[in-house]
């Protein structure tokens, strides 16, 4: 047989070309049924907008957070506002952004437009009166903070817009953290401040001091949530859940002495969240870190993230120790947190006394305070603590940015933080000397401004828990607190300055006069907030 | 929850050991072997680290553009949040449509995130 | 073999988990290059992991594993400010040793 052998491999190359030419693509029959798909599920798309879709979301609305997603959205918003050519726009729509977001959280409390159902809820958050409250501060806070940054405005290097949404965005992350309802929106809660606050440290990045604060506040932050992590981890492996309610349950169920897992992992918790709100063992990073972010995002950082670690810490540790206290673990952990409480206020006071840098002792102070916040959290009755924690954090917040607000408008760009800068302002700018005045004064306690009220209340509060020796210390160390407060006003208003004239913008002034008016309101009238508020 | 229904006896673990003396033994063995039987012969040319190509010139870590850093930066976080897809698409069915809507608004986030990132020419070699 | 892998008590998973997260937290404490630090930081989250993933595994309880995700989604967004934040460092002081940060001081 001689048959062309060479033909054959073409011949089936021929046949295996025919045989793909039909293209299997634009068969009518395929088209046909993609059709049919597609209309089935454009129905059914329609048909769920209609009914279950649009309810779940409503769902959504009503029983979490709506304040969390209008800043997330109002923060993506602000970084496209970004691009304009116009700056001022980014602030002045910040501002907006954050007093809606005030105003919805504060509706959302008086239940009036937003109802919170606990039934519909995952049980990852809860609306409840505490957390708006604390979400009420803060948010106020942020208020006032905003136009002390309007030097940012006229700066090519930085980025306000930018600047701007990760602040927006690390207050969701607050809001989570007063909310939470399960460990896991805490942790996340606590990462998205933490985070935040990180970029913003070292956003001065030709600063070698901001860079070194950024990568300082960066390691011990992170290092400090490991040991948070743990802690859930085996408080995890404990409780078998992550809702408040099962851990609340467990605590109920089981005696300290049984479960050394969940003990060990409450405890690592709790020094997890200290390091956040820079109490005393671990306050390493704080004057370091606040004194070398900017003056700004420190002032956002010793009231924002501490009334929200505050807020954190009062509702964890009310797990391990609500009422009645004789049945949960209190009398296991209450005397390691008040050897805490005794450090922080003793460290933060006195070494506050050695500093040359006005920054530097503002964040001693801060140590301090948040000793004083904590000893109401020790306190931990129902009622009376709760209600010295909301008006402390109020009070030390106002003054705090007041104290700021102040320091930045003397120091203006140079990038010491010295008491003598404030030598003679009482003779060239006697209003920015009054301010700080009073914001010294409320962070001393002296009586007729809020802090008074605020260390008075912490005090009744842990004197009705019987911790009589750390009201003892607190005082004294009050005392000790009034001596480098009345530094700076000594030296405003008795030392001779160079007589330069101090520049003040005029939204300084704007939040200025109303955290002072506001401090001195507080003072007076004490009740004005409690009343609204509790 | 599972309780330990075996004890373990030492020699439940000898099959781990032998493995592990086998992965010794063998890179032991291979380094001995390929310097016993390797011949040696240096030159200038063999010592060389690239043996073709351009000659090596200077230290091996300059700085590099931070741009290839943005990139890598990046692809680290885009690369990771896909991560929620994952119990989404295990899920699929069980989920539904409301699943599939918060799974849009996800990527939704994630998109104008990038979009953000386009914006600002972070992607822009020129 | 998937039946001596489930029997395996838990215990182990909490020693493995705990000897991992000290591993990581000596590293923290004794190490001087702040990306060796950072790596350290890393290891403890991943001993974190595996005491999640171990713990949801033998309760049978997803969340477990639902808060790996956002431990692992959270940690990529750590790494990428973290390491931001180094290569500014260097890019300034021309180091990465934490002997280098000493510009705070009082």
């Amino acid at each position: 047989m001689p048959p062309p052998t060479k033909n054959c491999p073409v011949a089936v190359k021929n046949n295996h070309v025919q045989n793909i030419k039909p293209a299997s693509f634009l068969d009518l029959r395929v088209l046909f049924f993609i059709l049919q798909k597609a209309i089935i599920i454009l129905s059914k798309l329609l048909a769920f907008s209609k009914k279950s879709y649009l309810c779940k979301l409503r769902n959504i609305f009503h029983q979490k957070m709506l304040s969390l997603i209008l800043l997330s959205v109002f923060g993506i918003t602000n970084l496209f506002l970004g691009f304009l050519r116009q700056r001022n726009i980014v602030l002045f729509a910040s501002m907006a952004f954050t007093f809606i977001t005030l105003v919805v959280s504060w509706l959302d409390m008086n239940g009036t437009l937003i109802t919170f159902d606990a039934s519909l809820n995952g049980g990852m958050m809860a609306n409840d009166k505490l957390s708006t409250s604390f979400a009420f501060v803060m948010l106020l806070t942020a208020l006032l903070i905003f136009p002390l940054s309007t030097h940012y405005l006229k700066d090519k290097e930085a980025q306000p817009a930018e600047y701007y949404a990760i602040l927006m965005f690390s207050l969701v992350g607050a809001l989570m953290m007063v909310s939470y309802k399960n460990l896991i929106m805490l942790f996340v809660g606590v990462e998205i401040l933490s985070i935040s606050m990180y970029v913003l440290t070292g956003s001065d990045k030709h600063n070698v001091k901001s860079n070194e604060a950024a990568l300082k506040y960066f390691l011990m932050g992170s290092f400090a949530t490991g040991i948070l992590l743990f802690g859930m981890a085996l408080l995890y492996g404990a409780v078998g859940a992550f809702t408040t309610e099962a851990i609340q349950t467990y605590v109920s169920a089981n005696k300290v002495v049984d479960s050394p897992m969940a003990f060990l992992g409450f405890s690592m918790m709790l020094i997890g969240i200290l390091f956040k709100i820079s109490a005393a063992p671990f306050h390493f990073w704080t004057p370091d870190v606040y004194e070398g972010a900017p003056s700004l995002f420190t002032a956002f950082m010793s009231t924002i993230v501490k009334t929200a670690g505050i807020g954190a810490t009062l509702k964890f540790v009310t797990l391990f120790g609500f009422i009645p206290l004789g049945a949960s673990w209190y009398p296991a952990w209450y005397k390691g947190v008040a050897i805490v409480v005794i450090l922080t206020l003793a460290i933060g006071n006195i070494t506050a006394v050695y500093q040359s840098s006005f920054k530097r002792m503002l964040a001693y102070s801060g140590i301090s305070h948040a000793g004083y916040l904590l000893m109401a959290v020790l306190a931990l009755s129902p009622v009376s603590s709760v209600k010295a924690i909301l008006f402390y954090t109020l009070a030390y917040s106002v003054a705090t940015v007041a104290a700021f607000g102040g320091l930045m408008a003397v120091a203006g760009n140079k990038r010491k933080e010295e008491y003598a800068y404030f030598n003679g302002l009482g003779k060239t700018n006697p209003f920015l000397a009054l301010s700080i005045t009073i914001s010294m004064l409320s962070l001393a306690g002296i009586p007729l401004t809020a802090g008074f009220f605020g260390k008075l209340f912490v005090f009744l509060s842990v004197f009705e828990r019987g911790l009589y020796f750390l009201v003892v210390v607190a005082v004294l160390m009050a005392a000790v607190g009034v001596y480098y407060y009345f530094r700076v006003i000594i030296a405003m208003y008795m030392r001779e300055g160079n007589n330069e004239p101090v520049q003040v913008s005029s939204g300084t002034i704007a939040t200025l006069l109303i955290a002072n008016i506001l401090t001195i309101a507080l003072g007076i009238a004490p009740d004005l907030w409690l009343n609204w508020f509790m | 929850m599972l309780f330990l229904t075996k004890i373990y006896q030492p020699s439940d673990y000898l099959p781990i050991l032998i493995q592990f003396g086998l992965a010794v033994g063998f890179i032991v063995i291979t380094m001995i072997a390929t310097h016993a039987l390797g011949p040696k012969r240096h030159s200038k040319v063999k010592d060389e680290t690239w043996e073709c190509g351009i000659e090596p010139v200077g230290d091996a870590r300059t700085p590099i553009s931070v741009k290839y850093f943005l990139i890598a930066i990046l692809f680290v976080l885009f690369d990771v949040e896909v991560i929620f897809l994952y119990p989404w698409a295990v899920n699929f069915k069980h989920l539904g449509w409301f699943g599939f809507f918060e799974m849009i608004t996800y990527l939704a986030f994630m998109l104008i995130g990038f979009y953000y990132i386009v914006k600002r020419n972070v992607l822009k070699w020129e | 073999m998937s039946d001596v892998i489930a029997n395996i008590p838990v215990n182990y998973y909490v020693f493995f988990a705990t000897a991992l997260f000290c591993i990581g937290v000596v590293g923290v404490l004794t190490r001087r290059n702040s990306l060796i630090v950072f790596m350290s930081v890393e290891i403890m989250l991943n001993a974190v992991n595996v005491l999640f993933v171990a713990f949801s595994s033998y309760k049978s309880d997803p969340a477990g594993q639902v808060f790996v995700f956002f431990i692992m989604a959270v940690a990529a967004a750590e790494v990428a400010v973290g390491l931001a934040i180094i290569v500014m460092i260097y890019r300034n002081l021309r180091t990465v040793d934490t002997g280098a940060l000493n510009h705070l001081k009082w």
